[in-house]
């Protein structure tokens, strides 16, 4: 057993425990209880879920596809820079997501580096969609890359050499050995992918703007609408802290390890 | 390597320290115990002519500091409804300032100190090709507008109904965006093609970088600000004499900024 913690330790903590509580339970407080259903089941709040769903899916997705390569290079490989690469991977998590929308704008914009050889390709992304999932993708990817970098490193190289040695191809013992014991990292990486976009306000406002069913994820729609209808904004919370509270189940502890 | 470990996390908290006395100090100054803050809430689309304002303000009482947060008046009076501290309002529509009075703390001294037209912006290439407001109507054109009950994004949808061209221009809608700056904003950016604001945004800053589309009389809406004191603040005779700032002298600069005298 181990001992018990002494009574003023136990009193920061709890003070520290509860200022981390309190929003939600602020939030559960002021829920409008006999007008939930209506507002939950208003079209505005079905189409930003919907927005957020696809957008939030979208980004994970996109993350672990473009993550994937670079967390294999960083964990495996020995090359000059390596460090900063790994340093400037972690940018969008201590970047200002509004600095990081004006970033986006800069890059992918109709006036950005690529917004020339995009519009010659008939790809406009500002206002769409596809700029809300580039937008959260883009503040989830170290999310992503993180654990999975971790969770590579740690794979023992001599399991995939003892799976060559019996014969086993390249692809095959990635296929059967490797991507197994990769499920864990992979998993997690996705889900705190996930959760991170989910969030996302800063980056979407600015690069993909605020448009009901198009790119109004549900923190947009909470921000617009809570300046107007309180009550609903507060509904739209609840959505939200209730998908984080998923999110956490399905973690159940692994950010811990 | 063990060793040097935890010299560089104490490096890493003094380094935190070092900012977070930086940031306490800048722009102090000398303040002494017995300056006092005035907090005033204004429509995004005061900015400039308001932050003039308060420096002449702070001028006329050197032991005050105006302390401005502009944002929409919705959004404002929503932080007002919340009990944010504020001493003074000042509002792009009276709607605003009707729900603080009625669902608020209540506004004292309250009176109209200025009207404002709205136009349409472009990019300076005019890249939607916009002449007239009714082109705003052509299909494929990128419009940004201010959110529907931001004062500026209800304001173009009357003038759109009044033109006849609602349904169609709201059918190119892009982004609602969360004041009207951040409708200049994306015009200036060249992200949008088109947008409506205040004639007063397209202030010297940007007028070199927008186009402007003037809306016909007849279609256009002419915006009225009210201002008053919040009746929950702490300073109502330094509120009230801000108040009295931006109806008297104050006024000069708003012309100057493009605002029309109050009705």
């Amino acid at each position: 057993m181990k001992p018990r913690p002494p009574f003023g330790l136990a009193a920061a903590a709890a003070l520290g425990a509860t200022f981390v509580l309190l929003p939600g339970v602020g939030l559960l407080s002021r829920i409008p209880w006999d007008r939930l259903p209506a507002l939950l089941a208003s079209p505005l709040v079905a189409d930003a879920t919907r927005i957020s769903l696809l957008v939030a899916g979208g980004a994970a997705i996109l993350a672990g596809l473009l993550g994937l390569p670079l967390a294999w290079l960083l964990a495996r490989a020995r090359f000059p820079g390596r460090a900063l690469v790994r340093s400037l991977v972690v940018l969008p998590m201590v970047l200002p997501p509004v600095v990081a929308g004006i970033g986006l704008l800069a890059a992918f914009g109709r006036r950005g580096l690529l917004g020339g050889p995009l519009r010659a390709l008939g790809v406009e992304l500002p206002f769409t969609t596809a700029a809300a999932v580039l937008a959260a993708a883009f503040v989830a990817f170290p999310l992503f890359v993180l654990p999975v970098e971790a969770g590579i490193r740690s794979l023992d190289p001599r399991l995939e050499d003892a799976a060559a040695t019996m014969g086993a191809s390249r692809w095959y013992a990635l296929r059967r050995v490797v991507l197994p014991l990769l499920i864990p990292s992979l998993s997690s990486g996705l889900i705190l992918a996930w959760a991170r976009a989910l969030g996302e306000f800063g980056a979407t406002i600015m690069f993909a703007g605020n448009l009901r069913g198009r790119t109004q994820t549900l923190p947009l729609a909470a921000f617009e609408v809570s300046q107007t209808d309180p009550a609903a904004g507060i509904a739209i919370s609840a959505v939200l802290v209730a998908l984080s509270v998923l999110v956490l189940i399905a973690l159940r502890g692994r950010l811990f390890r | 390597m063990r060793r040097d470990r935890p010299s560089r996390h104490g490096g890493i908290v003094g380094a935190l320290a070092v900012l977070l006395l930086a940031g306490a100090c800048a722009g102090r100054g000398s303040a002494g115990s017995d300056r006092r803050e005035l907090v005033v809430l204004a429509a995004a689309s005061l900015t400039e002519a308001f932050e003039e304002i308060g420096a002449n303000f702070e001028q006329e009482h050197p032991r005050v500091t105006v302390t401005f947060s502009f944002g929409p008046s919705d959004g404002l009076a929503a932080q007002i409804r919340e009990g944010a501290p504020a001493d003074v309002f000042a509002s792009a529509s009276p709607s605003w300032m009707d729900d603080v009075e009625e669902n608020g703390p209540g506004i004292l001294h309250r009176a109209d100190f200025a009207r404002n037209l709205l136009v349409v912006i472009t990019p300076p290439d005019d890249p939607g090709h916009v002449s007239t407001l009714k082109d705003l109507a052509r299909p494929g054109l990128r419009l940004v507008l201010a959110a529907p009950g931001v004062p500026a994004g209800d304001y173009a949808r009357q003038i759109l109904e009044r033109a006849g061209i609602a349904d169609r221009a709201l059918a190119n809608l892009v982004s609602n965006e969360e004041d009207v700056k951040a409708v200049v904003q994306k015009v200036l950016l060249g992200e949008a093609d088109a947008g409506i604001v205040y004639r007063t945004d397209v202030t010297p800053a940007v007028e070199d970088t927008l186009r402007t589309v003037e809306i016909p009389a007849e279609a256009n809406v002419i915006a009225v600000y009210p201002i008053g004191v919040v009746a929950s603040s702490e300073h109502p005779t330094l509120a009230r004499a801000f108040v009295e700032e931006v109806l008297g002298p104050g006024q000069e600069i708003l012309r100057r900024y493009g605002f029309l005298p109050p009705p």
